[in-house]
């Protein structure tokens, strides 16, 4: 299994702040193809979740058709959603505001 | 399908999960995944969009930009999953690399096969009488389940 080498690419807004001061976002989101149980196990391997938090994740994705399952900088979250999908999940990314 | 229900993946004591397929899904597996790698290097089928979903569809730049970053890699740990699954059909045990290698290609089947349904309105969970490739699909799910339900007790540290 690999990773990607991601550098962040940083840009400054005119307020001084950049990209990655900002929080984002991962969204995962619910797809009639995925299995339950095989979301909760990603959820626990990538995350580190315990069984009961990815499940309760995974039934929010079921249910409510998106859940925000990390938040971090710019650069974790690319990660993070490389990893989703790369385990076949359906996953966004978005500045958190 | 194989009458035979036994186990086809068993967690070992050491955590390490062994692989026991009847020959007929070892073939069988063997050339669904054969088909897999060609679409992914072909990389031109419609049914692969589900494979790279966008990251950040609200900005065209910066997905045109990840997309640059990601996908060679994407691509690539997938072909070295599928690699890695075809090289054990028969009768590998995997270590946490190697369960999550099956997963990556069994769960890639999967997404392309409901990805086509899709495109012909096949709904799988409901017409799964006429289409072979929907016996398919449910059966990779079963083995799927099967190595989830194998490999959680790993998780539990």
């Amino acid at each position: 299994m690999t990773a990607p080498v991601i550098t962040p690419v940083e840009t400054t807004d005119v307020d001084g702040e950049t990209d990655l001061d900002k929080p984002w976002k991962v969204i995962v989101w619910d797809d009639p193809i995925n299995l339950m149980s095989y979301v909760t196990f990603v959820f626990r391997k990538l995350f580190g979740y315990s069984k009961e938090k990815a499940t309760r994740l995974m039934m929010e994705v079921h249910t409510t058709g998106k859940s925000v399952v990390a938040t971090g900088t710019l650069e974790k979250s690319e990660l993070d959603v490389f990893r989703l999908h790369e385990h076949g999940l359906w996953a966004t990314m978005e500045r958190d505001t | 399908m194989s009458p035979n229900f036994r186990r086809r993946f068993r967690r070992r004591r050491d955590g390490s999960v062994v692989v026991s397929l009847p020959e007929e899904e070892r073939e069988a597996l063997a050339e669904f995944l054969r088909q897999m790698r060609e679409l992914l290097v072909d990389d031109t089928d419609p049914s692969l969009r589900r494979l790279k979903p966008p990251a950040r569809p609200d900005d065209a730049e910066s997905e045109s930009e990840y997309r640059g970053l990601v996908d060679h890699d994407l691509l690539q740990t997938r072909l070295d999953a599928i690699d890695l699954v075809a090289g054990g059909l028969d009768g590998a045990t995997l270590d946490s690399e190697g369960v999550g290698a099956w997963m990556q290609a069994l769960n890639c089947l999967r997404l392309i096969l409901g990805e086509r349904f899709d495109a012909e309105g096949i709904e799988p969970d409901i017409d799964n009488r006429d289409s072979p490739l929907v016996g398919v699909y449910h059966w990779l799910a079963w083995l799927l389940e099967q190595l989830v339900d194998a490999a959680t007790p790993n998780l539990d540290g």
